[in-house]
């Protein structure tokens, strides 16, 4: 198994500790990432609403660079995935689309012929690696932990992207959660929007999503989220301060990256998986299962 | 095959009002039954006050949306049997977001006050030689009609509505509905000059969609109001309707990619919000900074091929005079 790496612009900075904690976890699984480091930012959503064909030619850069490592592109970013899936579709189902954008690329001396895959790190652990095989690796089962699963948007939807997963009844996080050892709860929200899009720009709507995310999370029982994307965790974890005074209630929920969840498991320890970079700090939850 | 069907009670305005309950009904199903067919069965042969809508059974009318198992959907174009063997359970529920007048009927004012805000009928030109024949005959090519032809399909079922994370949050919202009818006007070739655009630009309007993707997934007509969206934004920066934080969220982007072909937090933030309510971020970005998460622009660095970067989007502005226009005068300003 061998990737061509793509963390995504958040992973590189402001949660770093998810893109190092998902190489030590991949080494360990020997799962092979190349890094993608002269690729560029998908767009975030962002550049598709100043420009679609310049969100196209951006992502078609990233996909011709893949293509020339021969190697499908894996992120850790749900927003990167959904980017990147939906310009992949786009360009693959309209050849004339795509001979418009190779004119665009052309400028640049690069070319993208259509034959790269996007993936995220979690359908990637399930389809290719196999929980199986990840349940043989479990060195520390998360025995009595008690995790919500919280897939937010970008993972799941537009299905007509990629559809690993069913937007509706998804359980991905849920199976991989139980082959780590860990309990499910039974999350009401864990499709729902973190509201990351608009934290800047309607903040108190955005910040009204974050709490309810949070006390569902809380409700169902659990001791901490799990999330598969970096922005779902600076709005849930960065911003979970600004939920509690909107909502003048103490949440105290930590949000765990996935390879933190997965890292924890194989026994690789605390400090290594750099949870004092999380600003809920979930130490009580985690304590027990590191040396 | 007998399937229990849970369904969502509620009759807060009658003389005998009942508190919201699920009430369960066993009804025979076979395959084929919709949701709607049961609905029926259940009013004639148990239960005459079940209220719910509907007309058509086609869905073309979008009368009959419901939530079925949480998902927002047309009763009359979803089976019974297949929702029963992903779910192994069946409830019907009202839509979210709007007010239940009685068990599965919600009050569809704020939707309506909504779409009519948006003026949702045509302005048009006065007059444009290039458009019209000699006839005076609007023609209009296939690619240009292709353009609104999704948001023309929209059935009005609320489907979009009842699904939208951020309507959750601020009902104030125009929402994907009212947003999508938006298009299927300002994308018409045949639109002459409005104010539209600048009403759903301001706050509640195109801006405050956190693209939750919801409403493109539930959609029952394929309708992607998403897309709508996001043609609007691109539509209200080429028109130079950009005085608010949704316009400087996504040209601090577009600039930071340019520079050094990655997103810079730092500056998104600064940008968007202005110098004085950054200051008010200082005390988060100080928390931030604690766990060594403050997204300083050193830190961003640059990618190798950033002239690879600047070279596509050159191209691309070059064909796009308009951006191109903005631009310069941006970076003039």
């Amino acid at each position: 198994m061998r990737y061509a790496y793509y963390p995504g612009c958040a992973s590189q900075v402001i949660t770093k500790e998810y893109s190092t904690t998902t190489k030590k976890v991949c080494q360990i699984l020997g799962i092979g990432l190349e890094e993608m480091k002269d690729a560029n930012c998908c767009g975030a959503g962002l550049m598709t609403d100043y420009n679609y064909e310049l969100s196209l030619a951006l992502n078609a850069r990233i996909f011709a660079q893949a293509e020339k490592m021969s190697l499908d592109i894996i992120t850790i970013c749900s927003t990167c995935f959904m980017v990147m899936s939906r310009a992949n579709r786009d360009l693959k189902e309209k050849p004339e689309l795509l001979e418009k954008i190779n004119n665009v690329l052309k400028k640049a001396g690069l070319r993208y012929s259509g034959n790269v895959r996007v993936k995220h790190f979690l359908f990637a652990l399930i389809e290719d690696y196999g929980l199986k095989k990840l349940k043989k690796m479990v060195k520390k089962p998360l025995k009595d932990m008690k995790v919500a699963p919280y897939y937010g948007c970008h993972i799941l939807r537009p299905s007509y992207a990629e559809g690993f997963d069913d937007p509706e009844k998804p359980s991905s996080l849920e199976r991989l959660i139980e082959a780590l050892g860990a309990d499910v709860t039974h999350n009401e929200g864990k499709t729902k929007c973190c509201g990351f899009q608009i934290v800047l720009v309607t903040q108190t709507t955005a910040v009204d999503m974050i709490g309810k995310r949070l006390k569902e999370a809380k409700d169902s029982g659990a001791q901490c989220i799990v999330s598969p994307c970096p922005l779902c965790h600076i709005s849930l974890d960065s911003y979970q301060g600004e939920a509690e005074k909107r909502t003048h209630q103490k949440l105290g929920v930590p949000v765990l990256h996935l390879s933190q969840l997965v890292g924890l498991a194989l026994g690789i320890s605390a400090n290594e998986l750099e949870f004092s970079r999380h600003l809920v700090s979930p130490e009580a939850v985690i304590m027990r299962f590191s040396d | 095959m007998k399937i229990k069907l849970k369904i969502s009670r509620y009759d807060p305005m009658g003389s005998s009002g009942y508190e919201p309950f699920l009430q369960a009904y066993d009804v025979n199903i076979s395959a084929g039954t919709t949701v709607l067919d049961a609905l029926h069965k259940i009013k004639d042969e148990q239960d005459g006050t079940l209220s719910f809508r509907r007309s058509c059974r086609s869905a073309i009318c979008g009368s009959c949306a419901v939530k079925i198992n949480g998902t927002p959907k047309l009763a009359c174009k979803t089976q019974v049997i297949p929702e029963f063997e992903k779910h192994s359970t069946v409830i019907i529920e009202s839509l979210s977001s709007l007010p239940v007048i009685k068990d599965l009927v919600v009050d569809f004012d704020a939707f309506w006050h909504k779409i009519h805000k948006i003026e949702p009928y045509l302005n048009p030109k006065e007059d444009d030689k290039d458009l019209k024949d000699k006839d005076g005959w609007w023609i209009i090519k296939k690619e240009d009609a292709l353009k609104t032809d999704d948001a023309s399909n929209c059935i009005a079922c609320g489907c979009c509505y009842s699904s939208c994370n951020t309507m959750d949050a601020d009902r104030e919202f125009l929402g994907p509905a009212a947003l999508t009818k938006a298009w299927r006007f300002i994308g018409d070739i045949r639109e002459g000059k409005t104010r539209r655009l600048s009403k759903i630009s301001d706050e509640h309007g195109i801006w405050s969609c956190s693209r939750c993707i919801e409403c493109t997934e539930v959609c029952p007509k394929d309708v992607r109001p998403l897309t709508a969206i996001e043609n609007l934004r691109s539509e209200a920066i080429k028109k130079g309707i950009t005085d608010n934080a949704g316009v400087r969220h996504v040209e601090a982007m577009v600039d930071s990619v340019r520079k050094t072909g990655k997103l810079d937090e730092a500056a998104m933030t600064f940008r968007t919000l202005g110098f004085m309510r950054s200051i008010g971020m200082i005390p988060l970005g100080l928390k931030m900074e604690l766990h060594g998460k403050m997204p300083l622009p050193s830190l961003f660095g640059t990618i190798e091929g950033i002239d690879e970067v600047k070279k596509i989007y050159d191209e691309i502005e070059k064909e796009n005079l308009s951006l191109h226009a903005i631009n310069r005068e941006r970076e003039e300003k």
